[in-house]
């Protein structure tokens, strides 16, 4: 499902560049749900981007969903996401003048299409994570939690192989944000997707099946800082 | 869900931006459809007036192209007057000599209007109805006929009137009496606007006036009130808003006694001697000749070699072309200010989708995170300036049609054009497209800059 290999990305600040994420080797299976920790700046939500094509790496093989991303144009790899991959991010982002279904609706949109039986879809997801009396209520007016799955369902709504989250508990309670997870990783597994998470936070690494510290997949001589 | 939904929910949320720049495509739109409009209908006015004839003949001391406004479209006053025996010499074929050079004169006296919509009356004779053409056919009639009222009719008339007047001013001890008005002359034809305008019908009665209602001098007629024998088809043009009575019932209209013949004042005698003065029914005062030539020969014998010390020869299809230019040079200045504030609403468009890139960076890096392209972000922007634009330019449209159907009586009374707001044309819809493709045009820097948004910075982002 997922091979990277010698990746390396930098940013350049000022005369400087700066080492972003370096990553000797990773594979991760079809199915596998894996966390990836570390410490700050050791590049994780840069990784993630670059798994999401959101990044090209400066270098380095990164073969995701069968496709060699390293290779890709900008456009499709924004197509390859928006059919493949779902993500999560650590602010939800959702878009508040959209209500709860229209935010899912969007990744259909831009994934494998908002016709057909997309809305269906949209409102069963939303149904099935509590939200069949909310799904016409907008961002601004859903607790933390209600938009933690939404922000999930917007993930899933284009069935993907692949759902990357970056801190998906960091904004709410711990009691709430467990129980979502745990529903999320159920529905995972339940459909065969791999899912790959960046987190600091220990309990929440130790649900998944695997978990990798990005400092160890870094090659020896890599140094630098990163974000 | 479409990118359109996304663009129009991104229009909702600025509505306050989107009213304002929606509002200068709008003034911009009405402006140009309006001068398109006015210069449109202008044209069809003045080139599809009724046909049968080719020149006008009326007073030496007018200008050409008030003659033409005034005899053909009813616009302003009668410039001035002519004596009978133009139109009689006319009649005759022998004006130059040679004969049959005219196929048919038709004389016109105007004066009188009826109602506060201020239709003007015009005098003439039933040769009205049968010589003259509307679209190459005989002007053609909603209901009823014309009225009965021959040259004979008219020439007997004068000849009466001429001797009663003759003999009342000059003190004579026998007066004969003066004419009285036929039954058969109180009867009219109304154009479809006045009938609509007036509610009449067939068999119903209108009175003449003089001036207009509530200035001095204004009063009516109600010894010519006269009966609707006719009314004419929809034309579109001046026919509709006029109403035609016999020559001979305008004549012994009551106050008209005066100015009925024109009076040659011999030298040595004052003006003001004129009314003690002998008249000759010769010249029974008429206002305008409309005339046509028999062949072209007949024409050109016309243009070059008439000749009266009392009257002109004006051809509306050179005065009518000229009029139009100027008609057509004002309206392209007004076109160029309607296309330079079209501009400025569309740099409008430009400057206010342009300042909420900034403010958008995150919500465009979250669309690119679900897989949007950068050419549909592109569409996005494009489609809120199209959709400004194109709502801006429907409006206008709308709002040309709503002002000219306001200022319908107004442009009428200044111009005697006929503003039918009712009337769509094809260009309109093409204006419409057009201000939509600049509009778009508009969008594509802002759209530009939005695709250009960086993901994976602007995704951390929090506002």
């Amino acid at each position: 499902m997922i091979h990277l290999e010698q990746v390396r990305k930098s940013y350049r600040q000022g005369e400087r560049e700066v080492l972003a994420c370096a990553v000797e080797r990773l594979d991760i299976a079809r199915g596998e749900q894996v966390a990836l920790v570390g410490r700050s700046g050791t590049g994780k939500t840069t990784l993630l981007h670059i798994l999401a094509g959101i990044l090209r790496p400066d270098q380095g093989t990164v073969e995701v969903v069968g496709r060699r991303l390293d290779r890709l144009s900008e456009a499709a790899r924004d197509r390859h996401r928006g059919r493949h991959i779902g993500m999560v991010y650590q602010t939800f982002n959702l878009l508040q003048p959209f209500t709860a279904l229209e935010n899912v609706l969007l990744g259909a949109l831009f994934g494998r299409g908002a016709g057909g039986d997309a809305p269906q879809r949209a409102e069963a997801l939303l149904a099935k994570v509590g939200l069949g009396e909310r799904m016409h209520h907008r961002p601004s007016e859903l607790s933390v939690g209600q938009v933690q799955r939404v922000a999930i369902c917007r993930a899933l709504i284009n069935d993907p192989e692949l759902v990357l989250m970056d801190e998906p508990l960091g904004n709410q309670d711990r009691a709430t944000g467990s129980q979502v997870l745990g529903d999320l990783l159920q529905m995972a597994a339940d459909s065969g997707k791999t899912v790959v998470m960046v987190t600091h936070d220990p309990d929440s690494a130790t649900r998944m099946q695997r978990t990798v510290d990005l400092a160890e997949l870094r090659p020896a001589a890599a140094v630098g800082g990163a974000r | 869900m479409r990118l359109g939904s996304i663009s129009l929910r991104n229009l909702r949320i600025r509505l306050v931006a989107t009213v304002l720049t929606t509002t200068s495509i709008v003034v911009a739109t009405a402006l140009y459809a309006g001068i398109l409009t006015m210069a449109e209908q202008t044209e069809r006015r003045y080139k599809g007036s009724i046909g049968g004839y080719q020149a006008v003949v009326g007073p030496k001391d007018a200008s050409q192209l008030e003659l033409v406004l005034n005899t053909i479209f009813n616009v302003g006053e009668a410039p001035g007057r002519l004596p009978l025996s133009v139109c009689t010499e006319l009649r005759s074929g022998k004006l130059l000599g040679r004969r049959s050079q005219v196929r048919h004169a038709v004389p016109q006296a105007r004066g009188d209007s009826v109602s506060r919509f201020n239709f003007p009356v015009v005098a003439t004779l039933d040769e009205m109805f049968t010589k003259y053409e509307w679209n190459k056919a005989p002007l053609p009639f909603a209901a009823g006929a014309p009225f009965a009222h021959s040259y004979d009719d008219l020439l007997q008339l004068a000849n009466q009137l001429a001797a009663h007047e003759t003999a009342r001013r000059t003190g004579a001890t026998e007066v004969p009496p003066r004419p009285l008005i036929r039954p058969e002359w109180r009867q009219c034809v109304v154009g479809s606007r006045v009938a609509r305008a007036l509610e009449l019908s067939l068999g119903s009665t209108i009175t003449p006036v003089h001036g207009k209602m509530g200035e001095f001098g204004y009063h009516e007629h109600p010894e010519a009130a006269c009966a609707v024998v006719g009314i004419l088809a929809p034309t579109n043009s001046p026919l509709d808003t006029t109403i035609f009575l016999p020559l001979g019932l305008h004549y012994l209209i009551d106050g008209h006694e005066a100015g009925v013949f024109l009076v040659q004042i011999p030298p040595g005698k004052n003006p003001d001697d004129a009314k003690h003065l002998p008249v000759d029914a010769a010249r029974l005062a008429l206002t305008a000749v409309l005339v046509d030539p028999k062949d072209h020969f007949g024409a050109r014998i016309l243009r070059m070699e008439y000749a009266d010390k009392e009257a002109q020869v004006a051809w509306p299809q050179d005065v009518v072309p000229k009029f139009l230019k100027q008609i057509g040079n004002a309206a392209d200045a007004l076109a160029v200010i309607a296309w330079l504030v079209l501009l400025v609403a569309a740099v409008s468009i430009t400057v206010a989708i342009y300042n909420t890139m900034n403010e958008r960076r995150r919500e465009i890096a979250i669309m690119r995170s679900l897989g949007a392209r950068r050419a549909q972000i592109l569409g996005i922007v494009v489609g809120e300036a199209a959709l400004i634009s194109a709502l801006g330019a429907v409006l206008g449209v709308v709002l040309c049609h709503g002002a000219a159907f306001a200022c319908r009586a107004l442009v009428e009374d200044l111009t005697g054009v006929y503003l039918d707001w009712t009337a769509v044309a094809w260009w309109e819809l093409w204006l419409v497209l057009g201000v939509t493709a600049i509009g778009a045009v508009a969008g594509l820097l802002p759209a530009i800059k939005g695709s250009r948004t960086e993901v994976a910075d602007n995704l951390s982002l929090n506002y």
